[in-house]
């Protein structure tokens, strides 16, 4: 497109629409016939398909049916802790702590599964303390942490917090004269939701309850470690069971096909109702107006918050208080630091890779999908961003496993496998860091980058670069944490002699070394605060000036 | 009479303050003037209580209303968009205004009727405010405002964006509004708009 036009006078690299079309789609497209060869060479390796067997076995019913309902408990409950938190967060701008509860909220997403389980021990553990305050008021209560119990905890301590997140950013995005308005009349508590609060939250929740429907039904390492036992299986543990060991591999595969079926066909629902399912409206914060509010509702809506922000904290409080010291060489035990250091040169060798590896794949799909956009084609870019979500993990890497079997040798392989998977499951994450900031490129900018001819290339390093580095950066981050607290696809190609960060930890916890877990849980903590705080400060300094450089090009993006 | 005592106002990222002193008397329409950027939507949504001064009071009659909160003041405001709510039909938009939970006697309905009738929306009570053109809209705006009965009216670019013919609506309504005895403030690039109805000019 480029070409014909008469003043351009320089041959941009990459200028070509190609460059931003086949890459992605390509990658779409490996993934699509990646997930057909996972499950394919497993049902080669089977032999045959017997969807009748499945059906009229009582255990695998138990298990579809147990997987259904705890996910399905898990997004009532999150969403119903998650609305009144995401009102009250939005109603008090300004109160102490706020950020900080905002950052906690977002470190849900990234905290890997089995660190924050083994704080949830720590805290409704048999020894925990919630257990012994239960205890001392209230004998033979009959708590128990395993079971149902501990799986719907933790996927509302999981989920709870994202979903209020997602939420909070659908009620900052209301245009402020609505607001205004509403503040003006002196709407509240069912008026103020009826006619502002509500319509905002309606288009993200179904796109919400399906992200988090799926994260539940797709739960592995909360069910290997809170499930206590084979009444609470859900698929993803039933295929890890029969690929590990039962070496059921039909079994594994019939499996893996229900759980696309069922997460396949509830995101077909909600794409094919049209529903907006941008989870993170890249909006800013504009100055909002008071609400009328009730004497009381401060006290409650405060004591709410306290109340999450505890049942966030303290889990968190928990591993630190435990693991300290641990970690501290003031203790007479063996040093835990010859084995915490080569689990974290595993886990980091396997984490950057995958980390890079899904912001590299996230933006090739993004410019694909972009520019697809009303083809069918761009299908397949767009599958990137959920097919991960979706698709157990396990049989990914089973089927590649298989197809790469005979000259899969050494560790080393085995660890580029989990890198590559991680890093293609980080990828919905990842692409919803990105979304907001490449798509929110405004026209006008767009228009005149057209008429100045700045294409390919240079568009990228003069138009998108400075908007993105910090998003990317972030996006970084986040795909290399969530590598760094993979428990499921390392559990399945890891050997237990040499264990990164998560297995190290489900290891201790298995042999109920409390105290070296929660050590292990405590670096694993900080590894991934340290990856976070020192890629925000790279980012940081650019982005300073990058809006400088921008304005020069085109005065309208500072709107943008 | 509304006073605007020595307002000072600015945002985190401002060094200088805003400063604002003026007054309106009951029944006047003052135009407020200045460049984009100048501080006008900001002027009226401090009077509106939207946002809080660092210093200065605002006056009503004598009694300072800079403390209240914006439910309890005697303003009603009307901006460019986003003065309706999408997913209540017409009359429900109205009726929040009378009473902030649709609690309306049958004299109020039989306002908002006769209002509408006049307002050249008759039968338009059950739409939803995607339903209607930007002008329209615009009158159901005006028309929850006039039916408030406040005796401020600030406008911040309510005509932007309207033909002619609906302006000529929106200033009759107005005009009858400030023979009523209601003060208005508004803000408006437009000459037209602003001659049409300010009695004098305030220059930020």
């Amino acid at each position: 497109m480029t070409d014909s036009v008469a003043n351009t006078p320089h041959r941009t690299p990459f200028s070509h629409s190609g460059w931003q079309i086949w890459p992605g789609l390509l990658l779409g497209l490996g993934l699509v016939v990646l997930v057909l060869m996972g499950i394919g060479s497993l049902l080669a390796t089977a032999g045959n398909l017997d969807f009748e067997a499945v059906f009229s076995s009582k255990y695998l019913r138990r298990v579809i049916g147990f997987t259904v309902w705890q996910a399905s408990l898990s997004v009532v409950l999150s969403l119903l802790i998650a609305i009144p938190v995401a009102r009250a967060m939005a109603r008090y701008q300004r109160f102490p702590g706020r950020r900080w509860l905002l950052r906690l909220m977002e470190l849900s997403l990234v905290l890997p599964t089995i660190v924050a389980v083994s704080g949830l021990i720590g805290v409704y553990g048999r020894q925990g303390w919630f257990t012994a305050l239960l205890n001392e008021g209230l004998p033979g209560h009959g708590w128990s942490l395993y079971g149902l119990n501990g799986i719907l905890l933790a996927h509302v301590f999981f989920n709870g917090p994202l979903a209020a997140r997602i939420m909070l950013q659908a009620l900052e995005a209301i245009p402020a004269p609505r607001m205004r308005a509403a503040s003006q009349l002196g709407l509240s508590g069912w008026w103020l939701w009826r006619a502002v609060q509500w319509p905002a939250l309606k288009p993200v929740l179904p796109g919400l309850a399906a992200l988090v429907f799926t994260l539940c039904f797709t739960s592995f390492a909360i069910i290997m470690t809170l499930g206590g036992g084979p009444s609470a299986t859900t698929l993803e543990v039933a295929i890890y069971q029969a690929l590990r060991f039962e070496f059921d591999f039909s079994q594994a595969a019939l499996l893996a096909i229900i759980q696309l079926l069922i997460c396949g066909g509830l995101w077909w629902l909600v794409f094919r109702q049209r529903i907006n399912t941008s989870l993170m409206p890249n909006r800013q914060l504009g100055y909002q107006a008071p609400l009328f509010c009730q004497v009381w509702q401060p006290w409650l809506e405060g004591a709410l918050l306290i109340g999450f922000a505890l049942f966030l904290v303290v889990p968190l409080l928990a591993i630190a208080l435990r693991g300290l010291p641990v970690l501290l060489p003031l203790s007479d035990t063996p040093s835990v630091y010859p084995q915490l250091l080569s689990a974290t040169g595993r886990s980091l060798m396997i984490a950057i890779p995958a980390g890079v590896g899904s912001v590299v794949v996230a933006l090739l799909s993004l410019a694909s999908a972009n520019r697809l956009r009303g083809h069918w084609q761009g299908v397949l870019p767009t599958l990137t961003g959920y097919l991960p979500l979706i698709v157990p993990p396990l049989v990914l890497g089973t089927g590649l496993f298989i197809l790469l079997r005979p000259s899969l040798g050494n560790s080393a392989q085995g660890w580029m496998l989990v890198s590559l998977i991680n890093g293609l499951m980080a990828v919905p994450f990842v692409i919803q860091v990105l979304q907001g900031p490449l798509s929110g490129m405004d026209a006008n900018t767009l228009r005149q980058a057209d008429q100045l001819g700045i294409f390919g290339w240079y568009r990228w390093r003069w138009l998108y670069w400075p908007q993105l580095r910090q998003p990317m950066a972030l996006a970084l981050a986040y795909g290399t944490a969530l590598s760094l607290g993979d428990f499921g696809v390392i559990a399945l190609f890891g050997s237990p002699g040499q264990p990164t960060l998560p297995v190290l930890l489900y290891q201790q916890l298995g042999s109920y070394r409390v105290a070296e877990a929660a050590g292990t849980g405590l670096w694993l903590l900080l590894l991934l605060i340290t990856v976070f705080t020192s890629l925000s400060r790279v980012s940081r300094p650019a982005a300073v000036t990058a809006p400088a450089s921008l304005s020069q090009l085109a005065p309208e993006a500072g709107h943008a | 009479m509304l006073e605007i005592d020595r307002l000072e106002f600015r945002y985190p990222e401002q060094t200088t303050p805003w400063h604002f002193h003026f007054q309106v008397e009951a029944g006047e329409c003052l135009a407020i003037q200045g460049p984009s950027g100048s501080g006008k939507s900001t002027l009226l949504s401090l009077i509106a209580g939207f946002l809080q001064p660092e210093a200065g009071r605002v006056l009503w009659q004598g009694q300072p209303i800079h403390k209240t909160k914006p439910w309890q003041r005697p303003i009603t405001s009307v901006f460019q968009e986003h003065n309706l709510f999408e997913h209540l039909d017409v009359l429900t938009n109205i009726g929040l205004g009378i009473h902030p939970g649709v609690k309306l006697a049958a004299a109020d309905q039989q306002r908002i009727d006769s209002a509408l009738a006049k307002a050249g929306l008759d039968g338009f009570g059950n739409r939803m405010p995607g339903e209607l053109s930007g002008g329209q809209r615009q009158r159901v705006a005006l028309l929850r405002a006039i039916l408030r009965q406040q005796p401020i009216l600030l406008l911040d670019e309510p005509m932007t964006g309207l033909d002619m013919d609906t302006r000529q609506v929106l200033y009759a309504m107005l005009n009858d509004e400030k023979a009523r005895g209601a003060t208005l403030l508004l803000v408006s690039h437009d000459e037209e708009d602003r001659r049409t109805l300010a009695d004098r000019h305030w220059n930020l």
